[in-house]
């Protein structure tokens, strides 16, 4: 019998005794507790309890090598135990993204030996969610045995799953679906996705600029013509066509409720369209590339400005909101697919993003029109705001739309003006 | 073992505030009464000096760690090396076997599965792979694996002896014989002698068994005192299930003389001690190694058998392990459970249905034994139906199991129109 078949075969000898019983100490395991706070809808506290053992065999704590592991060896390595276990691990849902910030470090005694405490709050950019999903992947490339025994106690409620590296995601619930919370959640993104996209603000501006304002042509003309204007209006396409540009000058509207008016035309359209398109993106029964709806989008605001300088349509600038409101829609939805929708909560999603983004739109609307009617007749508003400012946005949306049609970063454009 | 406390406790007595310290023993003694059910018993805390061990683990001056690091720095130089990987794989499974720490069995797991995930990996990391499933007690899918091995490989010895070992745990006695025949063909007669010894053992033909044992019982000056350890514990096995107790405690004490503190042969000479009375023995025989829950599981039987009142302690610290072991969702001790769930807590009904599930994954004597006495304990002799046929077809012969045998035929007996109707129900 040759070296290596001899010691194949002792190895065989050696192994077969063992199943006659079982092992005497079990697998490797972690207890890992989240505790909701509260008074604090953003923070989870976090107790992780890792055996020694396998925090020595992952990152070596017997710095001395002497056998034991003591408490000064322990506390000397606190950021590295911290640094590698907190790194392997995620709580999240519903968009929600968590920080893991150590607060102290323990010990404890379980039924294999003792355990380093990790104690952590997860920091969470939202209110945390009825569905929380746990990301666990301790001592995944290390041993597919472990165990990490979770445990989430929210108020009276106790949720609890196992996990390890073939299974590392679970996803809990914290207590029955608050659907009315999760609306109102969606109803602040809504709100804060409208205010701070400054290319869906700067398209509503652009289309309420004039509607304080009543465009006079200096040269009326006959009924013929009228006719023709009433259909150039409504196509949009004339203006290449014209070989002279129309005379025409702003004056201030008379009476504030036609003005109002105008305004609830061009806002309720826009609702309209982009809402369809919202609904039938999220839905999944709609979907175009991103960077064509982005494109759109800066292409919408482009027009919307143009039509300040050149008016095209003045009457019917609800038909531009309208229309261009479709794509802006599916720019929403972009938006709320980032938001990661939970499951069996789409209705309150859509809903409240919907609801949050009309307010948002409306809240712009509210704050824009007393100001704009006042303001009306100065030439500070309808040289300085309409014209130079719709200049400044057609200028803007320029570079958007070089940017994102073109997929390159224009120097410096970023810098100044984000998204 | 150290008890981790230790420090503490010496600083405490050493600044003689007795009276803290008996207040201390005084909560600990009440603590298992009031938080049986609690698993993390203590809350955490933060240790009184640095110089506090918390933990032992395998110091640098054991070869064995350094021949751990010494394959891992080989296997890191060259991570495409199959062989390399086997070879640590096989240091830490060895090492879990000998220390009963089944962590290492997770380690060397992770070693070999990146070849595992290859479309056709080297038999050798297969055998490993299927080693450890039979460690963990997934037999069927250790069994598969070795039957796809000899496949590929057919007169692969360590595949021959390991699925030997499956088929005799599983009580497939005719796979197992055809399997020491060829074992026998292909390695010569010291392995095949261990694996027909160990099925004739297991098939009420003991003297035979013995016989062949004791041509192989002095494997030579050369062979690890392993080899030489686990044939005088099966001879012990051999010795006791003939009612040979004299014979046997003398195979079980030369087993460990040559590997003291082999946590498999604590844990069956233990259970030996206290099934010949000599529970007193079983403690003083694992006193020393309480971490080992193998180990525990001994000391709180013989405590409980000698009515000492440490039992209520100890008897909250194995649910507690037991508690902690089902967390895991693994069910690998249902057999010990089953045991301990009879004997210490007194709960049959409970007993028996581990018992029950327990048999779906093995069939060893011990298995059989558990069974039997909890379907006797819930006067439920058709339940024991099953294990009797397997007894009739294997001919066991156990001097601990034939009186249970005898018992259950006489209740079945008195009642037959019960077993029968369970018969009929039976799959």
């Amino acid at each position: 019998m040759n070296t290596r078949k001899l010691f194949i075969t002792l190895f065989a000898l050696v192994v077969s005794m063992i199943p006659l019983s079982a092992f005497a100490h079990k697998e490797s395991d972690a207890y890992l507790t989240l505790r909701t706070d509260t008074t604090n809808n953003h923070v989870m506290h976090g107790q992780w309890d890792i055996a020694l053992r396998d925090l020595d065999y992952a990152i070596g704590l017997d710095s001395r090598h002497d056998g034991a592991i003591t408490w000064g060896e322990v506390k000397a390595q606190r950021k590295v135990i911290e640094d590698y276990a907190l790194s392997r691990l995620q709580v999240k849902g519903d968009g929600l993204t968590c920080a893991m910030q150590p607060t102290g470090q323990k010990i404890d005694e379980h039924t294999d030996g003792a355990y380093a405490v990790i104690l952590f709050d997860a920091v969470c950019d939202k209110n945390i969610p009825s569905k929380l999903t746990v990301v666990y992947r301790l001592m995944y490339d290390l041993d597919p045995y472990h165990r990490g025994i979770v445990t989430i106690h929210a108020g009276d409620k106790i949720a609890g799953t196992v996990l390890g590296p073939a299974n590392p995601v679970a996803s809990l619930n914290l207590r029955e679906p608050e659907r009315w919370g999760e609306f109102k959640s969606f109803v602040t993104d809504g709100i804060w996705h409208i205010w701070t996209g400054i290319d869906h603000i700067l398209f509503l501006l652009s289309l309420l600029l004039p509607a304080v304002l009543i465009r006079r042509r200096l040269q009326p003309r006959g009924d013929g013509w009228r006719a023709s204007a009433a259909l150039a209006e409504t196509s949009g396409a004339l203006m290449a066509l014209t070989t002279q540009p129309p005379r025409y000058r702003w004056e201030a509207s008379p009476r504030f409720w036609p003005a109002c008016l105008d305004v609830i035309k061009v806002v309720s359209a826009f609702s309209l369209s982009h809402s369809v398109t919202l609904s039938l993106a999220v839905l999944g029964i709609v979907h175009l590339p991103d960077r064509l709806v982005e494109s759109g989008i800066a292409l919408s605001v482009m027009v919307a400005a143009l039509n300040n300088i050149y008016p095209v349509v003045h009457k019917r600038v609800w038909l531009i909101a309208f229309a261009f409101g479709f794509i802006h829609g599916l720019g929403f939805a972009s938006a709320l697919a980032g938001l990661q929708l939970p499951a069996g909560a789409m209705a309150a999603s859509l809903g409240g993003f919907s609801v949050g983004v009309e307010i948002g739109q409306e809240a712009i609307v509210l704050a824009f029109l007393p100001v704009a009617y006042m303001l009306r007749k100065t030439w500070f508003y309808q040289v300085v705001l309409l014209r130079w400012g719709s200049l400044l946005i057609i200028a803007l949306a320029a570079g958007w739309l070089m940017q994102r049609a073109f997929n390159i970063l224009i120097p410096g454009f970023s810098a100044i003006i984000p998204n | 073992m150290n008890d981790p406390h230790e420090g503490t406790v010496d600083e405490v007595r050493r600044s003689s505030r007795c009276v803290v310290l008996r207040f201390f023993l005084f909560l600990l003694l009440l603590l298992p009464i009031t938080l049986v059910a609690q698993t993390p018993r203590d809350a955490p805390y933060i240790p009184a000096t640095d110089s506090v061990v918390l933990q032992l683990v395998p110091p640098r001056t054991d070869p064995r760690v350094r021949q751990f690091d010494q394959l891992r720095s080989d296997l890191s130089a060259h991570p495409q090396d199959a062989a390399k990987a086997v070879l640590l794989a096989i240091a830490y499974v060895d090492y879990g076997r000998s220390t009963g720490d089944a962590r290492y069995l997770g380690r060397a797991m992770a070693v070999i599965q990146p070849f595992m995930a290859t479309p056709s990996p080297p038999v050798s990391v297969m055998l490993v792979h299927a080693t450890i499933q039979q460690s963990r007690h997934f037999f069927q899918a250790s069994r598969d694996e070795l039957t796809q091995i000899l496949k590929r490989d057919p007169g692969n010895v360590q595949a021959l002896l390991t699925l030997a070992t499956v088929a005799m745990v599983q009580g497939d006695h005719a796979l197992a014989n055809k399997l020491c025949v060829d074992l026998t063909n292909d390695a010569g007669n010291f392995m095949g002698m261990i694996c027909s010894a160990s099925l004739r053992s297991l098939s009420g033909q003991g003297a035979q068994a013995n016989a062949l044992f004791s041509y192989v019982e002095d494997p030579g000056p050369k062979a690890p005192p392993a080899i030489s350890a686990w044939i005088e514990g099966l001879m012990a096995d051999n010795a006791a299930r003939m009612g040979l107790a004299d014979q046997a405690d003398v195979h079980f004490k030369k087993a460990l003389q040559q590997t003291p503190g082999d946590n498999f042969l604590l844990a069956d000479y233990g259970e030996f001690l206290i099934d010949h009375g000599r529970a007193k023995e079983a403690v003083d025989l694992v006193d020393g190694d309480t971490q080992s829950d193998t180990s525990f599981l001994v000391l709180v039987t013989a405590e409980k058998a000698l009515g000492l009142p440490k039992a209520k302690t100890d008897m909250a610290e194995m649910d507690a392990r037991f508690q902690s072991m089902d967390q895991r969702g693994d069910h690998v001790f249902m057999r010990e459970e089953a045991s301990y769930l009879l004997h210490v807590e007194h709960s049959p009904k409970a007993a028996l249905d581990l018992a029950t599930q327990n048999w779906q994954v093995q069939r060893a004597p011990k298995d059989v034994r558990v069974y039997l006495e909890a379907a006797l304990a819930t006067n439920d002799p058709a339940a024991a139906t099953p294990v009797l046929d397997f007894i009739d077809s294997t001919h066991l012969n156990d001097v601990s199991i034939n009186p249970l045998v005898a018992q259950l035929h006489v209740l079945q007996a008195a009642a037959p129109s019960m077993t029968s109707a369970t018969k009929r129900n039976s799959p």
